[in-house]
């Protein structure tokens, strides 16, 4: 168990404010949010890495708050793998062991085979750094960071300097380690498909503080922020002040309502949604698999989505009128005072 | 665009050949000042060997120095932003813009009897004025910004993502400072203590206002130049000529070795 209590570090300008964390054993926590959102902060800080202003880190039943990187037993893995140059792949993997005091327990030497069968090192583990396409140096860099049973993987965008098609076979290996060997993960990303795919927790984070915890399930259905809404790809946001409407949409008081735009329906005919308007068809964009289309009524515009399919069956063009519309289970309320 | 390149290419071929003919072919000029019968006589010549032995003592044990003094600091720097980083920075570099003979001057007043490191130093027996130490003090102080800032330009080439790593590996920060850091900027401190040795070895203003006395080389080739003139300066020059580039190549191929098993890495 990762227990992270009220954390603070300052780094020049840059505050991670009050962050309280708690990860299960064998659990995959994604810390996700924007660039410089200070995801990558908490995790040196775990790893002991930054010094920290106040707070507690404990890990499994022992405070480590002040305790050297080399005391923590964390394994840290960087997006650009940090695969160390002069040493070969055996070397690169094994090199923690040295550090160990048991190093000469079987237990890592089964490791070792272990993590090269699953990460299909076997046959490059002579070769140099150099020698490694980016996906090899991220499975070495992973390889490295497990051999020695850490307390807990810390892993730093370690898939976002991969090309589609790397990046989607690593994804599935850094899942089926997880599942084998039940590390407990800590992952930054700024990625919501990334976490979507691998994580059991998301901790969203934004300006150095976390903003919502929870089942990324949860985090999707029920953003519980603006930031969060727009972070996981809501795009209506509106504002609702007027009595008569908030109450129309089940807010308890003024706040915001948010709809994905591809949970929003078009028809020439009169729609049977929960909410349904009337309005014309304001700004059109292809987006090679989908179309963008604004549907402006005279209080708000929407964006929707539509199949290309059914774009053309509508053979909508801009200015005509239509109806829109959407269903209660898609609407998200948002009870925030934050502007968007 | 192609004729415009060309053109700053027959440029850089003209100022090119006008660079290299200026640094080499004075020294190669040098040989034709003297004879081989001359040059065989100063090559045995013992006060000429003495000074030569001597110049490239001193230069070695300055290299050393700065390499023990300058490492440390260097790496601190490379590492570390702190309020008057620029400060410190700019204070490594001062002897650099210093005259030589004003540098002498300046290390003068603090080894002589009447500072209170001069007189705590002579209370102690420990010559420094007219000794090896004073030729030493003087190519330290005029060489060690090269070091310095040749390793923490080293130092700054390996990330520090990579010593992060080896820390959450387990390893101490002396271990991962000898076993990544260090290892992988060998290269540049290698250039680094090429460059401290050279600019050490042909150390003269500061030397002579510290130590006339014993002559190292330039010291020895400035006497005779005043004294008798070309005939007996250029031998020695040309013998001091021999060793500084072959020491010079030796080391430069150790570096360029380096840099080769690095680029294959």
């Amino acid at each position: 168990m990762i227990q992270i209590k009220n954390l603070n570090i300052r780094l020049g300008k840059f505050q991670i404010k009050n962050v309280n964390l708690q990860v299960r054993k064998g659990e995959f926590l994604v810390l996700l949010g924007p660039t410089a959102a200070g995801k990558s902060v908490i995790i040196e800080s775990i790893a002991g890495l930054i010094p920290i202003q106040s707070g507690e880190i404990i890990i499994n039943n022992r405070e480590v708050t002040y305790l050297r990187p080399e005391q923590r037993n964390t394994s840290i893995c960087y997006q650009d793998y940090s695969l160390f140059p002069h040493m070969n792949v055996r070397k690169n993997i094994c090199y923690g062991l040295k550090f160990k005091k048991d190093k000469n327990n079987p237990q890592y030497q089964r490791n070792f085979k272990d993590l090269i069968g699953l990460l299909k090192l076997e046959n490059i583990l002579d070769r140099l750094p150099l020698n490694l396409s980016g996906g090899e140096q991220q499975r070495v860099s992973l390889a490295r960071g497990l051999i020695g049973d850490p307390n807990i993987l810390l892993l730093d965008e370690p898939l976002s300097a991969l090309d589609p098609n790397t990046k989607a076979s690593i994804q599935e290996e850094l899942k089926k380690i997880h599942q084998t060997i039940h590390t407990t993960i800590i992952m930054v990303t700024h990625d919501f498909i990334e976490a979507n795919y691998l994580a059991d927790q998301v901790a969203l984070v934004h300006e150095g503080e976390i903003v919502q915890q929870g089942y990324i399930k949860d985090i999707f259905q029920h953003p519980d922020s603006i930031f969060a809404a727009q972070f996981i790809g809501v795009k209506n946001i509106f504002r609702i002040d007027d009595l008569a409407e908030f109450s129309f949409f089940g807010l308890k008081n003024p706040g915001y309502i948010g709809i994905r735009p591809e949970n929003i329906y078009i028809d020439l005919q009169p729609l049977v949604t929960d909410y349904h308007f009337q309005g014309t068809v304001g700004n059109l964009q292809n987006n090679q698999v989908y179309m963008e289309i604004e549907c402006c009524n005279f209080k708000r515009n929407y964006l929707s989505y539509l199949t290309i399919n059914r774009f053309f069956e509508l053979e909508l063009k801009k200015g005509m009128p239509i109806h829109f519309g959407f269903n209660r289970e898609h609407l998200i309320l948002i009870q925030s005072a934050e502007q968007p | 665009m192609g004729n415009r390149s060309e053109f700053i290419y027959i440029v850089a071929a003209i100022t090119g050949f006008i660079v290299l003919f200026f640094n080499v072919f004075p020294i190669i000029n040098t040989f034709y000042w003297t004879d081989i019968h001359t040059l065989k006589e100063a090559m045995v010549n013992r006060e000429i060997l003495v000074s030569i032995w001597l110049s490239v003592k001193c230069a070695s044990i300055t290299t050393i120095i700065a390499f023990l003094l300058g490492i440390p600091l260097a790496y601190y720097l490379a590492r570390h932003e702190f309020q008057l980083k620029s400060l410190v920075e700019s204070l490594v570099d001062i002897p650099m813009v210093i005259p030589h003979t004003v540098a002498g001057i300046c290390l003068l007043t603090v080894l002589s009897p009447r500072s209170p490191i001069g007189r705590f130093l002579e209370e102690n027996h420990i010559e420094t004025l007219g000794t090896e130490a004073g030729i030493v003090i003087a190519m330290l102080f005029v060489s060690m910004p090269l070091l310095v800032n040749s390793a923490k330009n080293a130092f700054k080439w390996v990330p520090t993502r990579m010593e992060n790593v080896s820390r959450s590996l387990g390893a101490s920060q002396l271990r991962t400072f000898f076993g990544i850091t260090f290892v992988l900027s060998w290269r540049g401190i290698l250039s680094g203590m090429i460059v401290t040795w050279a600019r050490a070895i042909s150390e003269f203003g500061a030397v002579i206002i510290l130590a006339y006395h014993p002559r190292i080389a330039p010291t020895l080739i400035y006497e005779r130049f005043t004294t008798y003139g070309m005939k007996y300066a250029v031998p020695a020059n040309i013998i001091l000529i021999f060793i500084s580039i072959i020491i010079f190549i030796i080391l430069r191929l150790v570096s360029l070795g380096e840099k080769e098993r690095h680029d294959t890495n």
